[in-house]
């Protein structure tokens, strides 16, 4: 090892070379514009397949989609989902959920209800502002989850395109559960879904 | 009055040929129990420590495990096969996706499904990612124990930028439960691509930025360097796995010498250390960054068009449009979502190369839906066997060093 | 029926030797090949088959490759014969069965998210099983549902015309009620004649469909099966004791389902002989009142003139201070239980217990007093076996069958089908003797209509006939020559001719039937209410067990004398002792080494012999003042006894009457205090069935409101009194009457009985059967012309049947009496008259109902309402043996009031 070496060595213990190679990184960093933002003055953007709180949507003409298949129950890997159906009063021989309960406090947010519903009667949103003092407010019902789906509407249809549920186009969306029970006419032409 | 003999404070004892010495005081001394933990910030979680301690030396340390149990396993045997990813998100909560990655790999191993090439890129891509930031979310930490405040606001701050490109890929920073039996959830779009490529060139100077604040710096050099020394043998036998049993040393990486998903036609090297301390493991993790990064240029050149899910409708979902349509496909739907796809009666393990070390699942299926047993090989759960052997006669200060070290992570070690 | 089972012990068929997958098989010639691949382990999908009946073959899912032939054969249609070579595998039939069940998908709608069946769907899971993807030309039926039906609906877009359901109704339980009917262009299962379904309503159609073709209405759309808790457990009904799956949601019982499904539809067919697994309409769709808002929720006590509602802690304080204030001042003479024979084992073990070792009085009786204790002291007093002699593989493996007296498929559906079972497969001769036409005497060979009242005369002519035509078993009558020589001698008395002209049975019958009975080689004479409820009950059943010794029937296996029962337990309050002439196990309460036995185990000295009282005697001391507390379990004297036993007045003497039952009944609302019991489906126990066999009862969901099982409230009471009982569940119950009787739940299994008539006929029995066969008072009662009965319907069990709304949709109370049409033409009725009928008692105004299955000259009317009034035109007369009550006929007048 030379002298030369030897003294920048010494030089550099002696002064704490590497706090200042250090301190120079820091400082540079005084000059940048600050990464982190002000919630919740600010809002982050939430990217369109974002899961948060589920909600219930409803065909253009306001009927509930939701056929009470109870489908999304047994995908659920926490059990946060209780559907109660039965035969709908109005449209005899149909079947509706008559009360639909999400324990959202339960709620792992993994989207297979979402993934398993067969007439995309379900869908994520944006929503994750829901905080409360009372936690019994956290068990969404029916109502509550058809107005989150109402709210959120735009959100929930972005979500169900992004993760594949249906395509981004009105045909998809116009899809209907049609129950072929319902047939009042022994010989009636095929829906135009199916054909 | 009856004179009772505390052992727990000074003793003044007599010394039988000296009588005269009765006036001087000799001192006893003893081991001092100390208990770390459960509430302690540098245990990664709830982990209790009781320590041993000879002055300020570690004498025995007993890990008291399980504050963090949630019966994993046992709830992996009450639902579908399907239903247990968003589960395994939990285990190692910093890095789902490679429990995911871990546990679809086992699965898919015992139905003997293969998985079509994109997705395997896809998925090796985001397991690099993953291991990105569980090296970056170690360092942060490790630093922060040590006391190096700036490197963990540094790596967290990158770290960000890819959780968030985890929430746009997946709609979920952490639990994310991407991947799927028999492929992914989602295909990258051209966004997640563009973002993905200005990452890997914004990154690599980051990571010199994070050794600059270390390498040279002479108290983690003092504190890391010939601390928690373990030698190769001893490693291999206690069943350590990753940087950590490669710090001592031993070339073992699972990408490497048991090849899966789209590693073999990725080059990449393997970092190996020498002197099985602390700094060694660190360097290990810092050289691997590196070497993510180049595994996800190769994959992102390498990647071709195609499907993201095997076709075996025996296993795998259909496509949503044919549900809606198709009787066929409804029925798969039904039945997957509510029995699950019937396995094969027989168990199989299958060892997954986690940043941490090879996490494995064992899964005994004895045919039906649900597994009969599972039994995740969990590397904290090992790593922390060791801890007793590898802190031995260290201070008591170098405890959270060693913690650190295995990048242990309760969630995953309690399950 | 070339097809026969393969179990059949009759069926002399060659055993011949086939090849399957490389096996050498051997086989019964002619047997469904089907069967044959099924015995060796190896199950080949079919979606028609089941082991129940035979073959059908329109699924075309068995295929099974024969060598020698280019295409797959049907294996379940295709018999066995020898030196077949047959494959069972292979990428072939897979492709073949492929395409079968495609055939199958592409007519069916796209319904799974709201079917029923979902997830318990063989269609679904054939689908899934062989990969069907990428149906070619789908197209599908719009059929609309028929929803006509009471309690089941068919939706035939969904069929898959398997078939399963009308060969289950025809073959199985011979009621036929549905077929196909090719009905806008597709084949459809419709009932018969396409009119509203009216059967049985067993439900076995919906229970072994493989689809969502048949779906329950009362549970329709109400569940999927994975959100369901499945619970086996103990029908509490009638005396068959079936077991069943209670499934459940929360607090609710959704529906019931049968171990019979499409799902165990690889059942081995020697199983058929030990039950099909079925259930009846009752124990299927009669389940509403578990969770019924009738049902008690809280305490009741009694406060000037109204019960109300009060806390357990004060309402079991007012008991116990009553209780044991009544005991102090007048000593436990004065107090007297009840309980119904549809408690469980324990509990009727517990309340005999705090009666007779807490109480000390042994005034006690169950609901088995209204009948089988007739039978039980005749068969105890014969061969010294105090249970029906036969279990149901008797039954189904008898030649000849001779049901006296039974309505035998509307009091207990599942004994009767193990009598269909023994026509259709083992070819028996039936012999029905009845006042009516019952359904099963539309199935027997040998029906005999009798008038109303003359079965048990008949008997009488049965052994005379026996006798006569020198049928005798040589060998039973030759070990007791003193015995039968008694016999001889007092049928002696008996003329054929006069039995032929009182019964209205000819005499070529009579001695025909006789004939049948004595030279079956396995005869069972099975006996019910219209024996062992009616006036000599005890006397009857001695004198069936006379016919049976002497053509030597008693005592061979598979022969024999037996009966059902009402209700479930009968059996079991009389093994568990709730009787004043009996001990736990049937043990005579005079007996004194069983007295001691029991003493030591309770710590307690017995109450005196002679001081018990059964039902009736209760009430006679009620009545004179004696009994000033009455503690009634489940029972309901009130409107079950007739006016003329002024339960009422009885009643009103108590100083305390506690009553414990689900629902507030007749009884209740007199009730000093009232306490909420829970029923079956919310505690642990055992029931024992009409075979002996016991049979667990299990808990399926949580007690409705603050009702409590009655064994918890017992024990709780017990300790209130300071008897200091330790028990903490059933569990204990069971584990201190596995102590005290051995042997007794021997694992559900019926123990095995050798029934000997010796002791009975060597000592004694001269002189008893000398009066026996006496002439009898005719009843003829000019002025009364019409007999009244009042009898159990399919569709209800006693009083609790009426709070389950689903069996009360199928059969309400309409108030009226049926009557054979040539009576109502003759009376110039209509349906919509109101009759006056007056008795010896009482006076009743009723509707009329024409039933063609009612004989002329006898009205019916089912027990299980009371309103109008019916019972209390009957007069009582008890059995002087047994004090068995006998009041469910009479004499009436019938005059019309009304258009």
């Amino acid at each position: 090892m030379s002298v030369g070496t030897l003294t920048k060595k010494v030089l550099q213990a002696a002064l704490f070379y590497e706090i200042w190679d250090a301190m120079k990184v820091t400082f540079k960093h005084m000059f940048h514009r600050p990464i982190t933002f002000q919630y919740p003055r600010e809002q982050r953007t939430i990217p369109d397949g974002h899961r948060g709180a589920l909600g219930l949507l409803r065909y253009g003409d306001g009927r509930d989609r939701c056929v009470g298949c109870d489908l999304c129950e047994a995908a659920c890997p926490s059990r946060c989902i209780k559907v109660i159906s039965q035969e709908d009063p109005e449209r005899p021989l149909q079947r509706f959920a008559s009360e639909f309960y999400i324990d959202i406090t339960k709620c792992v947010f993994c989207g297979y209800c979402v993934e398993a519903c067969p007439v995309n009667a379900l869908a994520m949103t944006k929503m994750y502002e829901y905080s409360t003092h009372d936690k019994r407010t956290l068990l969404f019902d029916k109502k509550r989850l058809y107005e989150v789906g109402e709210r959120h509407l735009e959100d929930a249809k972005k979500y169900l395109y992004t993760h594949n549920q249906e395509k981004n186009s009105d045909e998809s969306r116009e899809y209907r559960y049609y129950f072929p029970q319902s047939v009042l006419k022994p010989t009636q032409s095929q829906p135009k879904h199916l054909s | 009055m009856a004179q009772f003999e505390d052992q727990r404070t000074t003793v003044y004892k007599i010394d039988p040929e000296h009588p005269e010495s009765e006036t001087l005081p000799t001192l006893r001394t003893e081991e001092l129990l100390l208990n770390m933990g459960p509430q302690h910030p540098s245990t990664h979680g709830v982990l209790k420590v009781i320590l041993e301690l000879e002055g300020e030396r570690l004498v025995k340390s007993t890990p008291v495990m399980g504050f963090l149990h949630r019966g994993v396993e046992k709830l992996a045997e009450e639902g579908t096969y399907h239903q247990f990813i968003p589960h395994t998100d939990r285990l190692d909560y910093v890095c789902a996706m490679y429990n995911n990655f871990a546990y679809c790999r086992a699965v898919e191993k015992l139905m003997n499904i293969t998985v079509p090439d994109r997705a395997e890129y896809l998925r090796t891509i985001v397991a690099e990612i993953q291991r990105i930031i569980g090296h970056q979310f170690w360092l942060g930490t490790q630093a922060l124990d040590i006391g190096a405040m700036t490197v963990f606001f540094y790596c967290f701050r990158d770290r960000e930028i890819l959780l968030d490109w985890f929430d746009e890929l997946c709609g979920a920073r952490l639990t994310t439960s991407w991947y799927r039996i028999g492929g992914v959830e989602r295909d990258f779009t051209p966004s997640l691509f563009a973002k993905l490529k200005q990452f890997l060139d914004y990154f690599p100077p980051k990571i010199d930025e994070y050794v600059i604040f270390l390498e040279k710096n002479r108290i983690w050099l003092a504190r890391t360097k010939g601390v928690a020394v373990i030698s190769a043998e001893d490693a291999l036998s206690f069943g350590l796995s990753g940087p950590t049993l490669r710090g001592s040393g031993v070339d073992f990486d699972l990408r490497k010498y048991e090849p899966y998903s789209a590693y073999p036609k990725c080059e990449f090297s393997v970092p190996v250390g020498k002197n099985g301390d602390t700094y060694d493991r660190y360097w290990i993790r810092v050289q691997e960054l590196y070497e993510s990064v180049k595994i996800i240029r190769q994959c992102l050149e390498q990647i071709q068009d195609g499907p993201i899910m095997a076709d075996v409708p025996s296993v795998t979902l259909p496509p949503k449009e044919r549900v809606f349509t198709n009787l066929e496909s409804m029925i798969q739907q039904f039945k997957l979502f509510s029995q699950g796809f019937n396995a094969p009666p027989g168990e199989i393990y299958c060892g997954t190369e986690a940043h941490k070390g090879e996490l494995g699942f064992y899964i005994v299926s004895t045919g039906g839906g649900k597994p009969y047993r599972l039994k995740i090989r969990a590397p904290s759960f090992i790593h922390m066997g060791a801890f007793d052997h590898m802190s031995k006669g260290y201070m008591i200060s170098d405890a959270v060093t060693i913690f650190g070290t295995y990048d242990i992570v309760m969630g995953e070690c309690d399950r | 029926m070339g097809l026969k089972p393969a179990t059949n012990p009759d069926v002399e068929a060659a055993t011949i030797e086939l090849s399957i997958d490389g096996r050498t098989v051997s086989a019964k010639d002619g047997v469904s090949l089907y069967d044959v691949i099924a015995s060796t382990g190896k199950i080949i999908p079919a979606m028609c088959y089941h082991y129940t009946f035979d073959p059908f073959g329109s699924c075309g899912m068995c295929l099974v490759m024969q060598e020698g032939k280019k295409a797959p054969v049907r294996s379940c249609t295709a018999k066995a014969a020898a030196g077949m070579v047959i494959r069972t595998e292979g990428d072939d039939l897979f492709a073949a069965r492929k395409k079968a069940v495609e055939k199958h998908l592409s007519v069916h709608p796209l319904d799974c998210p709201v079917c029923d069946a979902d997830g318990h769907c063989e269609l679904q899971d054939m689908a899934f099983q062989h990969g069907v993807t990428n149906l070619a030309n789908a197209k599908q039926k719009f059929i609309p549902e028929d929803t006509r039906s009471l309690v089941l609906d068919f939706n035939m877009n969904r069929c898959i015309a398997c078939a399963e359901c009308i060969n289950v109704c025809k073959d199985v339980l011979m009621i036929d009620a549905l077929q196909f009917m090719k009905k806008g262009g597709f084949n459809q299962v419709v009932a018969k004649g396409d009119q509203p379904l009216a059967c049985e309503f067993c439900g076995d159609c919906l229970a072994v469909c493989p689809v969502g073709a048949i779906t329950n209405k009362y549970s329709k759309y109400l569940y999927k099966p994975w959100q369901m808790k499945k619970t086996t457990t103990t029908c509490n009904y009638c005396g068959d004791g079936c077991q069943m799956h209670l499934e459940t949601k929360d607090t609710e019982v959704v529906r019931v389902t049968s171990p019979l499904s499409w799902k165990n539809k690889w059942g081995d067919r020697s199983e058929t002989a030990k039950g099909h697994g079925g259930l009846c309409v009752r124990g299927r769709f009669g389940f509403q009142y578990i969770d019924s808002q009738q049902r008690l929720r809280q305490p009741l006590v009694r406060t000037g003139d109204a019960l109300k509602e009060t806390p357990w802690l004060d309402a079991m304080q007012t008991v116990i201070d009553q209780l044991s204030d009544i005991h102090r001042k007048h000593g436990p003479e004065s107090i007297a239980g009840l309980i119904t024979a549809r408690c469980t084992n324990e509990e009727l073990y517990l309340f005999q217990k705090l009666m007779r070792g807490g109480l000390r009085t042994n005034q006690l009786d169950s609901s088995a007093r209204y009948g089988h204790l007739n039978y039980v002291h005749a068969v105890r007093h014969a061969v010294g076996v105090g249970r029906p002699l036969n279990d149901w593989e008797d039954l189904t493996k008898a030649k000849a069958v001779l049901v006296i007296g039974s309505n035998i498929t509307e009091t207990n559906p599942l004994t009767a089908v193990r009598i269909k079972e023994a026509i259709r497969v083992y070819h028996a001769q039936v012999i029905v003797v009845d006042s009516s036409n019952t359904n099963i005497a539309q199935l027997a060979s040998h029906p005999l209509l009798v008038k109303p009242g003359t079965e048990a005369l008949l008997i009488d002519g049965l052994v005379k006939a026996v006798i006569e035509q020198d049928l005798v078993d040589e060998s039973s009558t030759s070990q007791h020559p003193q015995a039968f020589a008694a016999l001889k001698q007092a049928v002696a008395q008996v003329s054929l001719d006069e039995v032929s002209r009182a019964t209205g049975v000819s005499l070529e019958q009579i001695r025909e039937v006789a004939a049948i009975f004595a030279e079956a080689p396995r005869a069972v004479a099975l006996c019910a209410e219209g024996i062992v409820r009616r006036p000599n009950g005890y006397e009857n059943v001695l004198k069936l067990i006379d016919l049976a010794w002497v053509t030597g029937k008693l005592g061979q296996p598979g022969s024999g004398v037996t009966t059902v029962t009402e209700e479930v337990n009968e059996q079991g309050a009389i093994d568990m002792g709730v009787a004043p002439e009996f001990l736990p196990g049937q043990a005579r309460f005079d007996d004194p080494g069983a007295r001691e036995r029991f003493g030591k185990a309770w710590e307690v000295t017995l109450p005196a012999i002679g001081t018990g009282a059964n039902l009736l005697e209760i009430f006679t001391r009620i009545q004179k003042g004696q009994i000033k507390a009455l503690y009634v379990i489940g029972e309901n004297p009130l409107a079950t006894l007739p006016a003329s036993m002024d339960v009422r007045g009885a009643l009103d003497k108590l100083q305390l009457l506690i009553v414990q039952d689900p629902f507030l009944t007749e009884t209740g609302r007199m009730a000093h205090v009232v306490l909420p019991a829970a029923t079956y489906a919310e505690k642990d126990g055992t029931f024992t069935n009409l075979e002996g066999k016991v049979l667990r009862v299990r808990q399926a969901l949580d007690q409705v409101g603050e009702s409590l099982p009655d064994w918890h409230i017992m024990t709780a009471l017990a300790n209130g009194l300071g008897y200091e009982w330790p028990y903490q569940s059933p569990q204990d119950v069971q584990n201190e009457i596995m102590k005290l009787l051995p042997g007794y739940y021997n694992l559900g299994q019926p123990r095995r009985i050798a029934p000997s008539p010796d002791a009975y006929l060597s000592n004694g029995y001269s002189s008893e059967v000398a009066t026996r066969y006496r002439k009898r008072q005719a009843m003829d009662d000019s002025s009364r012309p019409f007999t009244l009965v009042m009898g159990q319907v399919l569709y209800h069990s006693g009083k609790m049947s009426t709070q389950a709304s689903g069996l009360i949709n199928i059969e309400p109370n309409n108030g009226r009496i049926r009557m054979n049409p040539a009576d109502v033409e003759k009376l110039g009725l209509t349906e919509q008259s109101t009759v006056r009928l007056t008795s010896q008692q009482a006076s009743v105004q009723a509707g009329v109902k024409a039933d063609p299955d009612v004989q002329a000259g006898s009205c019916f009317v089912p027990e299980h309402f009371n309103e109008p009034p019916i019972k209390d035109l009957m007069t009582t007369e008890v059995d002087a043996v047994t004090g068995v009550p006998y009041f469910k006929s009479t004499r009436v007048k019938i005059e019309k009031v009304g258009p």
